[in-house]
């Protein structure tokens, strides 16, 4: 049976809701309180997300020889170039390349430390760019962290290519 | 089921909770829980995350109420937070984990047996092929499909080209057939075995 495009809107809206949990509203106001009494606690966060751009920057360096290798496939994108779409489009190519690598089921410390590290910087990208609509300039900073998170993309494909292209 | 962008708020709760008004923006949460809530539900498949995605949708409405202009509806404005989060939760990395968790089938079972809703539900097979889809898929045909998102809207939050969007969905609802079929399928193949 072949099902139209209306029919599947039919079809899928009048599958049946979700309760919700019943404490929400007392969960939102706690959670509220949490966020503003870490916002305080911003200064320290904000050096360690100093810290971290460092390390990513310096894992970026360190590949950046074996990228050149790989120039065939080259992952680098210069971020003064790249613009609008196609940052996003570079973001979706490096995730493309990021999941076509095989999961390694053990690694060196210092790369799982380093991988480590990159995944929680991106967590923190992508934690500012699902609020980013709320801020004012929200396009221009918007811009700003999509490019940062496709260096970090860079950097996590290019350790995760090293891993992969020499086992332990 | 009401989709949040038909939930009516009346526009004397909407200024109260524009100028921070506590009992409106409860009204705001109590009107719009549910419908969210299975938006969220539909994109992230699991309960504790979509509940986690619901309050920090909320903590959000409430720290930037008034940052909303009034230009469109409240509901499409907290709508897009929540979708916002959501799909920031997919790209990212710790979802990527959990999604090969979930490749094993017998934890994909354990998702599935998770809804309430796909019991209660008209068309339970649909509901369990629906989740079965992978999670962008699944974000698209349920943004597309039920809560009227454009491809190129899609494209832009996904940060992807509106054609992938529309690939995404071809493919989703070649693959809801395949999985209704089958499970259909299996119900004649029971309904012949003597009692």
């Amino acid at each position: 049976m072949h099902t139209g495009l209306s029919e599947w809107s039919g079809r899928l809206a009048a599958l049946a809701e979700f309760e919700p949990p019943p404490d929400g509203w007392d969960a939102i106001q706690a959670a509220r309180r949490l966020r503003a009494a870490g916002e305080s606690r911003r200064w320290p966060i904000a050096i360690a997300a100093t810290v971290l751009a460092a390390v990513a920057g310096l894992a970026w360096q360190l590949q950046s020889t074996q990228r050149e290798l790989t120039s065939g496939n080259s992952l680098a994108a210069d971020p003064a170039i790249v613009a609008g779409d196609t940052v996003r489009a570079e973001n979706a190519r490096l995730e493309m390349l990021l999941a076509a690598l095989p999961e390694m089921r053990v690694m060196r410390g210092s790369t799982a430390f380093t991988v480590s590290q990159l995944e929680d910087r991106l967590a923190f990208v992508d934690d500012r760019l699902s609020r980013i609509t709320l801020e004012p300039h929200a396009p221009e900073h918007a811009e700003r962290l999509w490019r940062e998170r496709i260096e970090l993309m860079n950097s996590l494909v290019q350790v995760r290519y090293a891993d992969v292209a020499s086992p332990l | 089921m009401p989709r949040i962008a038909d939930v009516s708020i009346p526009e004397s709760v909407t200024l109260a909770a524009r100028q921070g008004d506590e009992q409106a923006l409860e009204t705001v949460y109590r009107a719009t829980a549910a419908p969210l809530y299975t938006l969220l539900r539909r994109l992230v498949r699991r309960p504790a995350i979509a509940e986690e995605l619901l309050q920090e949708t909320f903590v959000d409405v409430l720290e930037h109420i008034g940052a909303f202009e009034g230009r469109s509806p409240l509901t499409a404005w907290i709508r897009s937070i929540a979708v916002n989060r959501a799909l920031m939760y997919l790209r990212s990395p710790w979802h990527r984990s959990l999604e090969w968790l979930d490749a094993d089938p017998g934890r994909m079972e354990d998702l599935q047996s998770e809804s309430p809703a796909a019991a209660r539900s008209s068309e339970p097979g649909l509901d369990r092929a629906l989740m079965r889809l992978p999670a962008i898929a699944r974000a698209v045909v349920w943004l597309h499909d039920v809560e009227g998102y454009t491809h190129a809207e899609i494209g832009t939050a996904l940060g992807r080209t509106p054609s992938f969007s529309k690939t995404q969905l071809a493919r989703a609802h070649a693959r809801l057939r395949d999985l209704l079929a089958g499970a259909e399928t299996i119900k004649e193949g029971t309904s012949c075995t003597p009692a």
